[in-house]
C-alpha cells in the first residue's frame, strides 16, 4: 500500500509541477495566443464596488488610489459598501467621498452585518455600469489597473478579469517575503495555463472585474450561498469565478491590473488567512464533484483539470507531509528541501528585482523558512480547513485586530 | 434582505432573491423547512465528527511529538535485530570465514612442507660441513708428506744424474766393445756362442741405462708435484671451494624457508586471531547456531544501558506499559550501522544478544534495556 502511495504522490506533483508551472513557463514566454489582445478604445463605463468591514483608515487610502486612476473619471464610479463595521471605516468612507470630488463616490451600510459577497451584491443594486470591479478595500490600486481591466472586455467572451496582486510589505519579515515569492509565482507562472483557455479558476477577490449582466445573472446564487444553511462568507472570488465559467464565459487574470495588498506578517494571521483560502478550496472541489457532469459537459477540459489539480494540489501535500514524517521525520531538516528553495528563491527574486522593483527582496534567503511553512501549513490546513466548512467568518476581517490581513481567495 | 437566525445552532436562513433559476442550476439556494431541518441534523453531526476529527489530529500530532520527543532524549531503547544466514551480511560473512579457513589450512601445509625442507637441508648441511675437516686433514697430511719427501727425491735425483752420466760415457764404448766381438769372431778367437753372449750382455746394459733414464725422468715428475702446485691439488682445492658453495646456498635456502615460515606463522596467528574474533560475532552464531538467537543494536548514545545481564523490557506502543522479556547475555564490539527505527537515519553502533523469554519481542520496533522508560 505504501509504495503504491508514494507512486501516486510522486505522480501528482509531477502532473502538478508540469501542468502548472512547466506548462505556465512554456506559455508565458512561446505561445502569443495565451494573452488577451487588449483593446484600450474600449472603454465601457465601470462601477468598482469598494466591500468594506473593519477596515479603518485602508478604505480612504483605497478609495484615494482609486481616485488617481488614468480611466476617465467620467466612465467609472466608486460604491463603497460597509457592512455593519464596528470601527471607525464608514467615517473614512465618507470622509475619502467628501475628500475626492474627481470621481463619483456612492456610499451604503448594510443593515445587518453580511459578508462580502452579501455586500457586493447589495453595492451592485445601486450600480448601472456595464463592468463591475470588486476590490479589497484595504487594497491600493495602480493608475493603470481599470483601464487594464476594461481593455480585456474586448473579447465577447471574457465574463470576468482578474488584476495582479502585488504585495505591498515584502520586507517586513520572513512571512511576507515567502509570501512576496509565492504571490509572484502564482500569478506568472500558476495561472497562466488557465490564463490560455481563458479559464482561470480563481480570480482575485482584490481586483476582480466582471460584466455587471453577468453578475446580476449570478448574484442570486452568490447571495444565497450556504453550506448545510449555514451562509459562507468566505470564498465569494473563486466561487464566483466558479459562476461565471459555468455560464459559458471566459475568466482572465491581467498581470499588467496591479493593486497592491499587505499580507500578513505573523505566523497566526497567514495561518487564519490561509486556513481561509483551504476551506474555500475544499468548498469549490466539493461543488466541482457534485456537479461533475454539468463541469465534464460545459467546461473545457484544462479548465476542469485546473479545477480539479488545485484541491489535488493540497491533498497530495497533506499526504505527502504524513507520509514524509511517517517514513522519515527528519528528512524535511536535510539540505536538499532547503537547496531546492533557495533555488527557487533566488530565480524568483530576480526576476522580482527585474520586473517588479518594487516588491524587490531584502533577503530573498528567507524563502528557505518556507520549509517549514510548507510542512506545518499543509500538515494542519488540510483537516482544520474540513473540520471547519461551518466557519462564519466574514473573510479578511473577522475581528477589528486583523485589520492587516490582506485579500480574499486569489 | 431579510435574516432569520437560529441561535443554538448559529444556522442563517437567508430569504435570497427570487431568481431560483440560477439557484437551482449552481446548485444552492434557500432551504424549505424540511430541508432545513435536515440541514441542522447534518451540522449537528458534521460538528460532532469534526470535533472529533480534529482532537483526533491534535491527539495524533502530541502523540507524535512526544514520541519524537521521547526518542531524541531516551538513551535505554535498542532496536532487535533478526539475522538469518540468508542475510547478506550474513552470506559475505560466511564467505569470508570459508575463505579464511581454507587461507589458514593451504598456510599451514606450506609450512609444515616448509619445516620438512628445512630439516632436510639442515642434515645435508651438516653432512657438508662434516666432509671438510677431513678434506682439509687430507690437505694437510698430503702437503706434509711431500714437504718431507720432495728434498729427498731431489737429491735422489741429483745422485742419479750422476749415476746416469757416468753411464752414459761408459755406453759411449759400446760400439767399440761390438766391434771387438765381431772382430773376435772373425779371427775366431770367440765361438759364436760366446759372441752371441757377449751381445746380449751389451744390449742389456744399453736397455738398463734407458731405464735409469726413464727412472730419472719419473723422479723429476715426482720432485714436481711435490713441490709445486700440481693440478692434482687444484682440483682438491675446487671440491673444497664447491662444497663451500653447496653449504653456502645451502645456508641461504634455509634462511629463506626460515623467514617464509616466520611470515607464514605470522599470517597463521592473524588468521585464527581474525577466526577467532569472527567466531565472537553475531553472524557466526547466526550461521552456525541452529537455535534462533535474538539480537539488537545498540547505538552508541544508548551505550551506557548495554549491560551483560541487565534486563530487556517489550513496551505497547514502543514505550507504554512496559514488562521484562529477557536479559542481555553478551555484547559484542564489532561497528554496525543500523537506520534510527523512528527518525529513519542512519546511525552507528554495535550489537547485543539477548537472552529473550518472549520471543515476539525480537520484532518489536524497540526494546529497552535496564530499566522502563516511562516508569510503568
Amino acid at each position: 500500500m505504501a509504495p503504491v502511495l508514494m507512486w501516486l504522490i510522486l505522480f501528482l506533483c509531477l502532473l502538478i509541477t508540469l501542468a502548472k508551472y512547466t506548462l505556465g513557463a512554456i506559455l508565458k514566454w512561446s505561445i502569443p495566443d495565451a494573452k488577451v489582445a487588449k483593446d484600450y478604445g474600449y472603454q465601457p463605463t465601470v462601477s468598482v464596488i469598494l466591500p468594506c468591514y473593519n477596515e479603518g483608515r485602508a478604505v480612504y487610502d483605497a478609495i484615494a488610489s482609486l481616485s488617481r486612476s488614468d480611466y476617465p473619471n467620467h466612465l467609472f464610479e466608486v460604491i463603497a459598501q460597509d457592512d455593519c463595521s464596528v470601527d471607525d471605516s464608514y467615517r473614512w468612507i465618507l470622509e475619502a467621498q467628501r475628500d475626492f470630488t474627481n470621481i463619483s463616490i456612492s456610499v451604503g451600510r448594510n443593515e445587518v452585518n453580511s459578508g462580502k459577497a452579501r455586500s457586493v451584491c447589495n453595492a451592485l443594486s445601486r450600480s448601472s455600469a456595464e463592468i463591475v470591479i470588486s476590490v479589497d478595500s484595504d487594497c491600493i490600486f495602480d493608475r493603470q489597473a481599470i483601464r487594464e481591466l476594461a481593455a480585456c472586455f474586448c473579447e465577447e467572451k471574457i465574463g470576468a478579469v482578474g488584476g495582479r496582486v502585488g504585495v505591498r510589505n515584502p520586507n517586513d519579515g520572513v512571512i511576507t517575503a515567502i509570501q512576496t515569492l509565492v504571490y509572484y509565482a502564482a500569478f506568472h507562472l500558476y495561472k497562466i495555463p488557465e490564463n490560455w483557455t481563458r479559464s482561470v479558476g480563481c480570480i482575485s477577490g482584490c481586483l476582480f472585474a466582471v460584466r455587471r449582466e453577468l453578475l446580476l445573472k449570478i448574484e442570486s446564487v452568490v447571495r444565497e450561498r450556504h453550506w448545510f444553511g449555514i451562509p459562507v462568507n468566505q470564498g465569494e472570488d473563486r466561487f464566483m469565478t466558479h459562476l461565471i465559467l459555468l455560464e459559458g464565459y471566459g475568466t482572465y487574470t491581467n498581470n499588467d491590473a496591479l493593486c497592491w495588498t499587505t499580507v500578513p506578517a505573523t505566523p497566526g494571521e497567514l495561518f487564519k488567512q490561509q486556513l481561509r483560502w483551504r476551506q474555500s478550496i475544499l468548498r469549490d472541489l466539493f461543488f466541482t464533484v457534485r456537479k461533475l457532469p454539468q463541469h465534464v459537459r460545459q467546461l473545457h477540459p484544462n479548465a476542469l483539470l485546473h479545477m480539479v489539480l488545485t484541491p489535488l494540489g493540497a491533498i497530495v501535500a497533506l499526504l505527502m507531509a504524513i507520509t514524509m514524517l511517517a517514513g522519515n521525520p527528519t528528512s524535511w531538516l536535510g539540505p536538499q528541501p532547503l537547496l531546492v528553495y533557495l533555488v527557487i528563491a533566488a530565480v524568483l527574486s530576480w526576476a522580482i528585482r527585474k520586473y517588479s522593483a518594487r516588491e524587490t527582496l531584502k533577503n530573498p534567503l528567507a524563502f528557505g523558512a518556507y520549509v517549514s511553512w510548507w510542512l506545518v501549513s499543509n500538515l494542519f490546513l488540510t483537516p482544520l480547513a474540513l473540520c471547519t466548512m461551518d466557519s462564519r467568518d466574514w473573510g479578511t476581517r473577522g475581528k477589528q485586530e486583523e485589520a492587516s490581513l490582506g485579500h480574499n481567495n486569489r | 434582505m431579510a435574516t432569520t437566525t437560529d441561535k443554538k445552532l448559529a444556522i442563517d436562513i437567508p430569504t435570497g432573491s427570487p431568481d431560483r433559476a440560477g439557484v437551482a442550476r449552481a446548485g444552492v439556494g434557500r432551504p424549505g423547512r424540511l430541508q432545513g431541518l435536515a440541514y441542522k441534523g447534518v451540522v449537528r453531526l458534521y460538528r460532532l465528527f469534526a470535533i472529533l476529527a480534529l482532537y483526533a489530529v491534535l491527539f495524533g500530532v502530541l502523540a507524535y511529538g512526544f514520541v519524537m520527543g521521547f526518542y531524541a532524549i531516551n538513551t535505554s531503547w535498542a532496536a532487535p535485530v533478526i539475522l538469518s544466514p540468508a542475510d547478506d551480511k550474513s552470506l559475505d560473512f560466511t564467505q569470508k570465514l570459508v575463505t579464511s579457513k581454507q587461507s589458514l589450512e593451504d598456510l599451514s601445509l606450506d609450512k609444515k612442507r616448509l619445516e620438512s625442507s628445512i630439516s632436510e637441508m639442515t642434515e645435508h648441511r651438516a653432512s657438508l660441513l662434516a666432509l671438510e675437516p677431513e678434506l682439509q686433514a687430507a690437505i694437510a697430511r698430503e702437503r706434509k708428506h711431500n714437504r718431507a719427501t720432495g728434498p729427498q727425491l731431489s737429491d735422489l735425483e741429483r745422485q742419479k744424474q750422476a749415476d746416469n752420466a757416468k753411464t752414459q760415457a761408459l755406453m759411449s764404448q759400446v760400439n767399440q766393445l761390438q766391434a771387438g766381438i765381431e772382430r773376435d769372431l772373425a779371427a775366431g778367437l770367440i765361438t759364436k756362442g760366446d759372441a752371441a753372449a757377449q751381445r746380449v750382455a751389451l744390449n742389456q746394459a744399453q736397455t738398463s741405462f734407458t731405464d735409469s733414464r726413464i727412472s730419472e725422468v719419473l723422479l723429476t715428475d715426482s720432485i714436481l708435484e711435490k713441490t709445486t702446485a700440481h693440478t692434482k691439488s687444484l682440483d682438491v682445492l675446487d671440491k673444497q671451494a664447491e662444497l663451500r658453495s653447496e653449504i653456502a646456498q645451502l645456508d641461504i635456502a634455509l634462511n629463506l624457508a626460515e623467514k617464509q615460515i616466520r611470515e607464514e606463522s605470522q599470517q597463521i596467528d592473524r588468521l585464527r586471531q581474525a577466526i577467532a574474533t569472527a567466531k565472537q560475532t553475531p553472524y557466526y552464531l547466526s550461521v552456525s547456531g541452529g537455535t534462533r538467537i535474538n539480537f539488537a543494536f545498540i547505538p552508541y548514545d544508548n551505550q551506557g544501558s548495554a549491560r551483560v545481564g541487565a534486563p530487556v523490557y517489550d513496551c505497547y506502543l514502543d514505550m507504554i506499559a512496559c514488562r521484562q522479556v529477557g536479559t542481555v547475555k553478551q555484547i559484542f564490539a564489532g561497528e554496525e550501522h543500523a537506520m534510527h527505527p523512528i527518525f529513519k537515519s542512519d546511525m552507528r553502533g554495535f550489537l547485543i544478544q539477548m537472552d529473550l523469554d518472549h520471543p515476539d519481542s525480537a520484532k518489536s520496533k524497540t526494546v529497552f534495556l535496564g530499566r522502563k522508560p516511562l516508569l510503568f
